[in-house]
């Protein structure tokens, strides 16, 4: 398998999201897009959408560290970018792209 | 997404770790990203099997039309413990779910060996707190709501909530994004489901669990109250009748501990169920679920 970059990451989290948990969403998908601003997913799509990395990467990741320290600082939301840097980092620490 | 079938009723819940079982019953209007967003399931993980759940009409389980009072919600635990296979456990319990929680160790006392509670208010001590509709939760969504156009009345009442929220305009959602937190408009989001159901008057009812029965727990009990308590009344009558219970308070807290102050939340569930394992003889249960669906 070809290594995740986080490009390749905001592009899966992209197909994922298109259509999930009964929602759609026909806009552009990229980076800047919000999780819950712009495709109007609600809290526990964040807990499904953290079941779902984890098969699709086959990688269990510390998505309680990610969403407490976006919970404790306050963050309105969260940028499709900076959970595929997030997924980048721990895919990298945990040896999956080695 | 993990679902369980109990009796035609699909549950979604989490489990992570081995050890003793912890179960984590969040508060009604709530869901399990409770434990996700606080990371408590995350660090309890590392010295416990935590099991968490989404109750009946929230999250990602079945919404059914009734049955959501806390002895339904008992009922619910029960079938799902049994069909995990856990073993007696550790409850920790918020709000409603800490009502659920005392429940279910008065009903079925060899499932629940002990107890956390965060933040409870008990409809069966609900003459303790008659200035229900003071309490500040209620307050700044009701002013949140009327500021965006919204009509609901000072008096509690979940129904009307619910209802008034599933049929907000798109101009009145912009306008509580503006002035409410991430967190509250994330919880706002989860009520229209709600709306067609009798989770706003059930949740209400004593349904059984009076005065009394509340002072009939046995098992290691720990209130952890917030700073800001809605609910002292409450707290005093537990430190009052129930001798072993053990309180402590969450600084800076006002009712949502695990969100507002998880740090200190976190620290104190931890210690305290350390404690209470240790008391137990911390045995190892079995991993195998029951029917999982997905």
């Amino acid at each position: 398998m070809s290594a995740h970059t986080q490009e390749q990451i905001v592009k899966d989290l992209g197909n994922l999201l298109r259509e999930f948990n009964g929602k759609e969403y026909s806009g552009d998908i990229g980076s800047k897009t919000l999780f819950f601003g712009d495709l109007g997913l609600v809290s526990i799509d964040a807990v499904i959408l953290a079941e779902t990395l984890e098969r699709f990467y086959d990688c269990g990741f510390p998505f309680g560290q990610f969403l407490s320290e976006i919970e404790r600082e306050g963050v309105r939301d969260i940028e499709l970018g900076e959970l595929a840097a997030f997924l980048h980092r721990h895919m990298i620490r945990s040896g999956v792209d080695a | 997404m993990p679902l369980i079938d109990l009796d035609g009723l699909r549950i979604h819940y989490q489990q992570k770790g081995r050890g003793e079982d912890v179960v984590l019953l969040h508060a009604v209007t709530g869901n399990l990203s409770i434990w996700l967003f606080s990371n408590l399931m995350g660090v309890l993980a590392e010295e416990f099997r935590v099991t968490a759940f989404d109750l009946r009409g929230h999250g990602a389980s079945d919404v059914p039309a009734s049955g959501y009072t806390s002895a339904d919600m008992v009922e619910d635990l029960r079938r799902l413990h049994a069909a995990l296979r856990l073993g007696p456990a550790l409850l920790v319990g918020h709000s409603f779910g800490a009502v659920v929680a005392v429940h279910a160790a008065v009903l079925y006392p060899d499932m629940v060996r002990g107890l956390i509670l965060s933040d409870p208010y008990f409809p069966g001590l609900a003459h303790l707190e008659p200035n229900l509709a003071d309490a500040e939760m209620w307050r700044e969504v009701r002013e949140a709501l009327v500021d965006a156009g919204a009509e609901l009345d000072e008096e509690v009442d979940f129904t009307r909530l619910f209802q008034i929220v599933a049929a907000l305009s798109p101009s009145q959602l912009t306008r509580l994004r503006e002035t409410m937190r991430p967190s509250s408009m994330r919880w706002l989001s989860q009520l229209p489901r709600l709306a067609a159901t009798t989770c706003g008057h059930d949740v209400f009812l004593p349904v059984g669990l009076t005065a009394e029965r509340i002072c009939q727990v046995r098992q290691p009990l720990v209130a952890l109250y917030d700073e800001h308590t809605s609910f002292s009344a409450t707290r005093r009558f537990l430190a009052a009748n129930l001798p072993g219970a053990q309180m402590e308070i969450v600084p800076g807290a006002k009712h949502v501990a695990p969100l507002q102050n998880p740090g200190a939340f976190t620290a104190l569930v931890q210690k305290h169920l350390r404690a209470m394992a240790r008391a137990n003889g911390h045995p190892c249960s079995s991993t195998t679920p029951g029917s999982i669906i997905s």
